[in-house]
């Protein structure tokens, strides 16, 4: 019987007879494929987005299932239990966001038609949930449902160029974009523009995501990120381009760079902040380091889509998630910076390295030339995007 | 006549080396065949020798201290088990739909003559020389213009489509050279056609539609590019590895991983010493077709 | 029962799987035909016969479409060479172990695609043992490396496809009837040559099936390259990819998906017609 799992690859070719005949059944079929294609419409092609956005209708105390979309492994394990024994609410936490992008591509089909697929609140970059608000695909929030939001969102972060109200976002965690480098290997690397030293060369990793890796090393350039041009843009590319094309840059990563810096294959990479700690349980040598000419601040955000089931649950699991208490446990675990005000003293007590930390807490001075991430828009983001994108798949 | 002396070997030439020589040459491709396959189970081993690792971090890249805790928690990831359940259903939703509709494909390819039987084997064998990017962007393409909601339905036909093909090769590759005369023999008897399938044809063709079927599982619980483009946000089990590979691969996922792998060697194991079995009782009757 | 009920039962046995095929392979690829003359920015597009779509692949991603060749190319031959000697292997010095070689060749493919993948990064890394030892003997550069590089990720291809080569060929050289060796043989043919005349022309089917299901789905392949490449060793499934999900620029990415396929059958029916029905077809060319 397992001889007999022969996958054998036939076609048939022989004396031309019935020509005429296969011919016909070929039309044929196409005629009934382009009979059922003909029934097609909507979807992508429809006029999407359009005009009011729904805010979200409270509905008194919060019950039911909540199913929310986040990124894998930013969260602790005990935030949701704890959530569903203070609310009764039945929580199902997927992890089934990788890229910003790509969740949009997967996503758009159901918002465009008013769906979520079941979600009720998911977690998206400050640019994507930009971009998703003026496609007309989240709801406002109604701000009486998140007190502890506006009592303790930290001032830097309540009025940010994309949301300026907070009306459609709710900071869930914050973080730096800088250096990740093996001292080790790598001692000397304290700038973007030293990713860039031959002497590094395939030791060099930078991120896929075009708003992280782009903007820092426009700052190498001298050119502030905030007010770039297109023409900004494609120049740092182009810069980028050619360090790929000397061999310089290893490889672009997402998160995994944490194997090549763990394995002492990268020396030096553009990395998140958040990650540096942990990667030092793996290698000691492993170290976050602020790039002398900045770093960018990104942040990602709850929030609720349109046709979200239960939107009155998606916004007290905001609530809850900005109570200081809560809050900390979530800080200890991802090491990123949190958005809530009033987490310190609590970590002090209970996660001391934590509190010290200023990749969690990080003081205006250390942050000084940190930027946002920057936006673009319409045929820009386009063209941009292409052209990053035609570099890492050079 | 007799041999001459001098060309005999002298008696040290048929030495040891000489005979070693002559082991290695004659065995080479048996030892070639046994270090291929020590090659192909290298990443397996690796797989399974980190299953037992003890990790202080996130990742597992670096070997840190034997442990069998994540054995005692192999399920303990919601998220992985969750899309361990659903790659699961999947797989077997899609087995059962593409294994009955190839067979009885395949039984129609293989016994009539009719029209259209030249298109339809174009139809059937093209899928399996379209690259998998190709056609998962193309049910998404089809699905997007449709406005069709992507999930576990638009999994569920993806995986059937490309499935059926293999079905179909290969129940037709045990069908050819099937001996009728059994079939012919139960028709005499009486038997309907029904009936005869039932009865006779089903049960000698099994181990072809198993084989099928096992295939059809193993190409649904590992596909990864189709899915991507067609799951939406349902998760499988090689989508969700493929997520937390960028953060980080718990040491759950490489448990799983070996359970897979050791249960497949057992059902495979089972169903050879059934086919022996089988095998042995065939030898005992007088000769049959079946193999 | 009637003649016409007779005739009409190939139609109803097939029927429920062509319908099948049908609508989720060819529908689907006229979905993509049509959406690869659209234009616009997502998520609207509209219709307008913009062939330009499919210049614009080739003259943007002709690298990538190239490499993937090359890359699936050289994953093809060398799966060739480690596939044929293994499969003869089981097939004729097999004996009762028969069974559990073929367990071992195909049991792997059950860890999940990603996964074996992942486990290769590990072994390939720059300072594993594997490497190392490479570097000692002088296959590897000592400054120099296998991760993210061509090399890591031909030797990818060439592991995930494996199994499609193997069976095929051991299929083909079971089926070999032993005593025409014998006969060879019996007329004074050497081993070697009752190999290249007798056997390897027997077993062409085999081969020629497992190189196509190993060269086809490795040029669309992007995982290995993601994995197991860096920068300079994107193939063009990292290119259709990318485009679907990354830039959401369908027309683009339908366009080069096209192209890739139209590409696939060309290479299909040139060697078909290359090494003759006969040798697909082989020993059952009038069964059936």
């Amino acid at each position: 019987m397992l001889t007999k799992r022969v996958r054998k690859h036939e076609a048939e070719r022989g004396p031309n007879t019935h020509a005429g005949k296969r011919f016909a059944v070929a039309l044929l079929a196409l005629g009934v494929s382009l009979g059922i294609a003909a029934c097609g419409g909507g979807g992508i092609e429809s006029d999407s987005g359009s005009g009011n956005v729904e805010t979200v209708k409270l509905q008194g105390k919060p019950s039911g299932d909540l199913t929310i979309s986040n990124w894998p492994l930013y969260i602790d394990k005990q935030t949701v239990p704890d959530f569903e024994k203070a609310t009764g609410v039945s929580v199902k936490y997927i992890e089934d966001i990788n890229d910003n992008s790509e969740f949009l591509a997967k996503m758009q089909p159901l918002l465009a038609d008013g769906q979520s697929g079941g979600r009720s609140m998911f977690v998206m970059t400050d640019w994507m949930a930009k971009k998703m608000y003026d496609l007309g695909y989240l709801q406002n929030l109604d701000k009486a449902g998140i007190p502890n939001v506006e009592k303790n969102l930290i001032p830097s972060l309540k009025h940010p160029d994309f949301d300026p109200n907070r009306d459609f976002s709710v900071p869930w965690q914050s973080g730096l974009t800088g250096l990740i480098v093996n001292t080790k290997l790598a001692p000397d690397v304290h700038s973007i523009s030293d990713l860039f030293d031959p002497k590094y060369k395939g030791q060099v990793e930078m991120l896929t995501e075009l708003r992280d890796t782009v903007p820092l090393v426009m700052l190498s350039m001298g050119i502030n990120p905030d007010n770039a041009t297109e023409d900004d843009w494609m120049a740092a590319i182009d810069k980028i381009k050619k360090a790929v094309d000397s061999g310089q840059i290893r490889r672009f990563s997402g998160n995994d760079y944490s194997r090549d810096l763990a394995n002492g294959d990268a020396a030096a990479i553009i990395g998140w902040s958040g990650d540096a700690v942990q990667l030092q349980a793996d290698n000691p040598d492993i170290q976050f380091r602020m790039p002398k000419e900045g770093c960018t601040f990104f942040s990602d955000n709850m929030v609720i889509p349109v046709g979200a089931p239960n939107p009155t649950a998606a916004e007290a699991f905001m609530n809850y998630v900005y109570d200081p208490k809560n809050q900390a446990q979530i800080t200890a675990y991802n090491y990123y910076v949190t958005p809530v005000n009033g987490v310190k003293p609590i970590l002090q007590k209970t996660a001391p390295a934590a509190a010290k930390s200023q990749l969690v807490f990080p003081t205006d001075q250390y942050t000084k030339n940190c930027v946002n991430e920057p936006t673009l828009e319409g045929g820009e983001e386009q063209r941009v995007t292409r052209a990053f994108e035609g570099v890492l798949n050079g | 006549m007799e041999a001459h002396a001098a060309t005999l070997p002298a008696a040290p030439r048929n030495s040891i080396a000489a005979r070693a020589w002559k082991w290695l040459r004659h065995n080479a491709v048996l030892i070639f065949g046994c270090l291929a396959i020590a090659y192909m189970l290298v990443p397996i081993g690796l797989i399974i020798v980190f299953s037992f690792n003890d990790p202080v971090g996130k990742f597992n890249f670096t070997w840190q201290g034997f442990t069998l805790e994540h054995w005692g928690n192999a399920f303990g990831i919601s998220e992985l088990t969750d899309a361990l359940l659903v790659s699961l259903r999947l797989a077997l939703f899609a087995t059962l739909i593409s294994t009955v509709l190839g067979t009885l494909a395949a039984l129609a390819m293989v016994r009539y003559d009719f029209f259209g039987r030249r298109a339809s084997n174009y139809l059937i064998v093209i899928p399996t020389a379209t690259p998998e990017v190709v056609l998962g962007a193309s049910l998404l393409s089809m699905f997007l213009i449709y406005g069709l909601a992507l999930g576990f339905t638009s999994l569920l036909i993806a995986h059937v489509m490309f499935c059926i093909s293999f079905v179909v090769i290969v129940v037709r590759s045990r069908l050819i050279g099937f001996d009728r005369s059994l079939e012919e023999a139960a028709r005499d008897l009486g038997a309907g056609p029904f009936s005869t399938f039932l009865r006779v044809t089903l049960p000698l063709i099994l181990p072809g539609v198993l084989s099928a079927a096992l295939l059809a599982f193993a190409l649904s619980i590992d596909d990864f590019v189709v899915s991507n483009f067609t799951a939406g946000t349902t998760v499988t089990f090689p989508l969700y590895i493929y997520g937390a590979a960028q953060r980080s691969i718990p040491v759950e996922i490489y448990v799983i991983a070996t359970m897979l792998f050791a249960v497949t060697l057992i059902a495979m194991g089972v169903t050879v010493l059934q086919q022996r079995r089988a095998e042995r009782l065939a030898a005992v009757r007088p000769q049959q077709e079946g193999e | 029962m009637s003649a016409l009920r007779r005739r009409l039962i190939p139609y109803g046995l097939l029927g429920p799987g062509i319908l099948w095929l049908i609508l989720f392979f060819v529908v689907p690829m006229y979905f993509m035909g049509r959406l690869s003359l659209e234009t616009g920015v997502f998520p609207t597009f509209q219709f307008d016969w913009h062939f330009a779509n499919y210049t614009d692949a080739l003259s943007a991603y002709g690298t990538q479409f190239l490499r993937a060749f090359e890359y699936s190319a050289a994953a093809t031959i060398i799966a060739l060479l480690i596939a044929y000697p293994l499969a003869y292997a089981i097939a004729f010095r097999g004996g009762k172990w028969k069974n559990a070689m073929l367990l071992a060749v195909v049991a792997p493919f059950f860890t999940t695609y990603l996964i074996r993948t992942l486990a290769w990064e590990t072994i390939l890394s720059d300072h594993s043992i594997v490497v190392d030892t490479l570097r000692t003997m002088g296959l590897v550069a000592d400054d120099g490396r296998l991760l993210a590089t061509q090399w890591a990720v031909i030797a990818g291809l060439t592991y995930n496809f494996l199994p499609f080569m193997i069976l095929p060929i051991y299929a083909s050289l079971e089926r070999l009837d032993e005593d025409l060796i014998e006969a060879a043989k019996d007329l004074y043919a050497s081993a070697s040559k009752a190999f290249v005349r007798v056997t390897l022309p027997l077993s062409m089917p085999g081969v020629v099936a497992g190189t196509l299901l190993t060269f086809i789905p490795a040029t669309g392949d992007y995982i290995n390259a993601q994995f197991l490449g860096g920068t300079g060793q994107a193939m063009i499934g990292n290119v259709i990819q990318s485009l679907y999900l990354k830039q959401t620029d369908y027309p683009q990415a339908a366009a080069l998906s096209f192209i890739l396929m139209a590409t696939m059958l060309a290479v299909v029916f040139v060697y078909i017609r290359f090494a003759g029905s006969e040798a697909l077809m082989g020993d059952e060319a009038g069964r059936g």
